[in-house]
């Protein structure tokens, strides 16, 4: 068990802070208001040129400039983090700061959301920007993240998954502005104590909608992966489809779901209320099934807490990244510090004491974590390998289009159907 | 006639001689003097509720960024667009009517949640204001002290009473109320309408308890003197007069209710959605920020009805008192 336990997932998603973003624009966006919104640069005609990036067709995004020198010195700091609320231990902050002798600040944000909006509107300019992947492109066309020093960040080839580094992430080829932060896969946490193993692992993501658990599930309160997940269990393969009728039967599944078998939508649900023993079936990314042995009632045993994930791979698989913004006051201090998180030391720490969320690196082998005791016999196939992200179904960017239909039926899911 | 005119000449001189020495009157000062008192509520005003109120006109008439899908605020109304605040009345009442079902909801549950405010909490005032004698201090203090911790961690802790192996349930089965555990936490219509009562009853008492406070007792017992035995005094003296702090309490609690979601979000599921948590949802996510604008104003719309009652009925009554 970790020594600091999480107040919130790092995805503590779509609850708060998006308010005051709408109803406080920043100065900037006041002063933007002197001509007509969406009709400046970086409106319609940026989009009409960014890329939609898929595994299948992966993007090397058009360089913003040059990377800064390779024997930049670091600056004096101090070093501002823009990250999810609890998705970074803060005893590598602090080791960090001893290591570099520099101050290091943390702002977060509580959904991906607040965050983008607030680097977009310049409302906070921080040094590194923890993102996920379908932003990374929008944020590249907008100039907003800048290209990396690859020679200041050796620790990529030297502990990083080499899909990561050669030939680059579907999203990023050449790796030109991002590192990898974490990996996870989207599948079903369940309670081992009142579930038997073959039951769940039979019945897989059917779990969740089984009667005999009626009030007892708890779904993410997250648009793309609760209609994603609801639509891979219909047997869809493309996880980023616009077909409304697959997104309608997703929806529908999901209103059933919540309206007949008294489910609900949270956000804390699998790394929280499933181990505090309010759920016993939970939607779950798997980092937030194996940090759920840290919300565990003292006394409880870790092997309460079981995950299903299909054998096949053919399931909701993402990784998050980091990237250095292009207003950044300490870019060199940056890169020094993702440099700091790909170490194995610290990145493995990270992972097995704060957020169970496994990180890309060689120097972990997914078939002794479990033997190691870094993650409980019932999360086993909580374990992210590299070669399932080949059959792995991953959620990109959608067009606008496609992205109101998925919000649109998310609306009437959330209204209550 | 002369000692008038001496009188108002020598007041007149000596006011010009000594301003600061006339409080009350504001003759001699200059025009803007006495209205600049009230700069700093025109200050309040402007910068808390006008500016943010213009936001959102802004945010509602708006557009969003076609990259991020965040909202862009368009000020110049030559430029709004009224595309989504109409599609967005549509959902009310058009087909999909997915908005209609969580705006039926909240009346139902805010007018609930209000008049069982009303019920208990005239009762504790009443009991507060007439009876507890030494004790009224003493209860009011306990009235005030859930104030004292986090709404967010009493409501935490109500989740764990409320969870199906929490005391709730146990109590209610060892009393044989129910057989078996009862979900409480997933969208019980009842749970929601209570959590709102328990977040805003305090402020229905208050209020009540000041206004039951100050009745005078020559009232009470002139009304008992004409013959009116306990519950006719109740209905015909003490009743009446505290007419406006049951407006005023009713208004207190039932505007706030109107836009709460939190109490939705932490006790209810989606069965039981609210207003708020239309608002809430469409400020999370991407795209929907004029939608959100637009269900603001729309909400503003309805709740001014029970604000502009209670005007009118204030204003009688101080022109019948």
């Amino acid at each position: 068990m970790g020594e600091g336990h999480r107040d919130l997932s790092r995805r503590t998603f779509l609850r708060r802070a998006g308010a005051a973003a709408v109803a406080v624009p920043s100065l900037s966006a006041i002063l933007a208001a002197c001509s007509k919104p969406g009709s400046t640069s970086g409106g319609a005609s940026a989009i009409a040129s960014i890329e939609i990036a898929r595994p299948d067709n992966p993007v090397t995004l058009p360089l913003n400039g040059d990377p800064i020198a390779a024997g930049t010195a670091l600056e004096a700091g101090p070093l501002q983090l823009y990250n999810w609320d609890s998705y970074l231990y803060k005893k590598i902050i602090a080791a960090f700061e001893d290591e570099f002798n520099v101050q290091v600040d943390l702002t977060t944000f509580n959904n991906q959301e607040e965050g983008i909006q607030k680097v977009v509107a310049g409302q906070v300019q921080p040094d590194v920007f923890f993102v996920t992947t379908d932003y990374i492109s929008r944020l590249v066309q907008k100039d907003l993240i800048q290209p990396l020093q690859h020679d200041m960040l050796p620790n990529m080839e030297a502990t990083v998954w080499k899909t990561f580094w050669d030939p680059g992430p579907w999203y990023d080829t050449g790796w030109r502005y991002t590192v990898p932060y974490t990996i996870y896969t989207v599948g079903v946490e369940f309670r081992r104590d009142r579930i038997e193993d073959s039951v769940a692992f039979e019945q897989g993501y059917e779990l969740l909608w089984d009667p005999a658990y009626k009030g007892e599930v708890v779904y993410y309160d997250s648009y793309r992966d609760a209609l994603g997940m609801a639509m891979v269990k219909n047997g869809a393969t493309d996880p980023n489809t616009g077909d409304q009728a697959t997104i309608d039967q997703a929806k529908q599944d999901i209103l059933t779901l919540l309206n007949d078998q008294d489910g609900v939508l949270k956000i804390n649900g699998a790394f929280a209320l499933l181990p505090e023993g309010q759920f016993t079936v939970a939607q779950s990314w798997s980092g937030d099934a194996v940090g759920a042995q840290f919300y565990l009632p003292k006394g409880t045993s870790p092997d309460v807490l079981g995950y299903w994930y299909p054998d096949d791979h053919k399931g909701l698989i993402s990784n998050d990244t980091i990237t250095i913004p292009s207003t950044a006051k300490n870019p060199a201090l940056a890169h020094a510090f993702l440099n700091f998180l790909l170490d194995e030391k610290w990145g493995y720490i990270n992972f097995r004491d704060w957020n169970g969320y496994q990180p890309p690196f060689t120097t972990i082998d997914p078939g002794t974590l479990v033997s190691d005791g870094v993650i409980p016999p019932g999360l086993s196939k909580a374990v992210v390998a590299e070669d399932m992200f080949v059959e792995g179904l991953i959620q990109g960017q959608l067009t606008p289009e496609v992205d109101k239909r998925w919000l649109d039926a998310w609306g009437e899911i959330k209204a209550g159907g | 006639m002369a000692s008038q005119t001496l009188d108002s000449g020598s007041k007149r001189k000596r006011r010009k001689q000594a301003p600061e020495a006339e409080g009350s009157s504001g003759a001699l000062y200059p025009k803007w003097y006495w209205p600049s008192f009230t700069s700093p509520g025109a200050v309040w005003l402007v910068f808390l509720f006008l500016l943010p109120f213009y936001t959102i006109l802004a945010v509602a008439f708006g557009t969003v960024d076609p990259a991020f899908q965040t909202p862009l605020p368009v000020f110049q109304p030559w430029w709004w667009s009224f595309q989504t605040f109409s599609t967005t009345l549509q959902k009310f009442y058009g087909d999909p009517a997915i908005f209609q079902q969580p705006a039926i909801r909240t009346f139902l549950y805010v007018f609930t949640a209000s008049m069982i405010c009303l019920v208990v909490g005239y009762a504790v005032a009443y009991y507060a204001a007439r009876y507890a004698g030494k004790y009224r201090i003493l209860i009011l203090i306990l009235l005030v002290s859930p104030f004292w911790i986090s709404y967010l961690m009493r409501i935490y802790a109500w989740q764990s009473l409320l969870q199906p192996d929490g005391y709730i349930n146990r109590f209610l089965e060892a009393i044989g109320v129910i057989g078996q555990p009862v979900n409480w936490l997933a969208g019980k219509p009842i749970t929601v309408i209570l959590g709102l009562v328990y977040g805003y009853i305090p402020f229905m008492i208050l209020p009540l308890f000041g206004s039951l406070d100050r009745i005078n007792q020559s009232m009470l017992e002139a009304g008992r003197d004409l013959g009116a035995g306990p519950s006719q005094t109740f209905r015909r003296v003490t009743l009446p007069l505290s007419k406006p702090a049951i407006l005023a309490g009713l208004v207190i609690v039932s505007l706030p209710m109107f836009g709460d979601y939190y109490t939705n979000n932490l006790l209810g599921s989606t069965k039981t959605s609210m207003f708020g948590n239309l608002i809430d949802d469409a400020v999370s996510e991407s795209g929907r920020g004029p939608e959100a604008g637009s269900l603001v104003l729309i909400l503003m719309v309805i709740v001014i009805v029970p604000m502009l009652y209670y005007l009118r009925e204030t204003k009688r009554a101080a022109e019948e008192a």
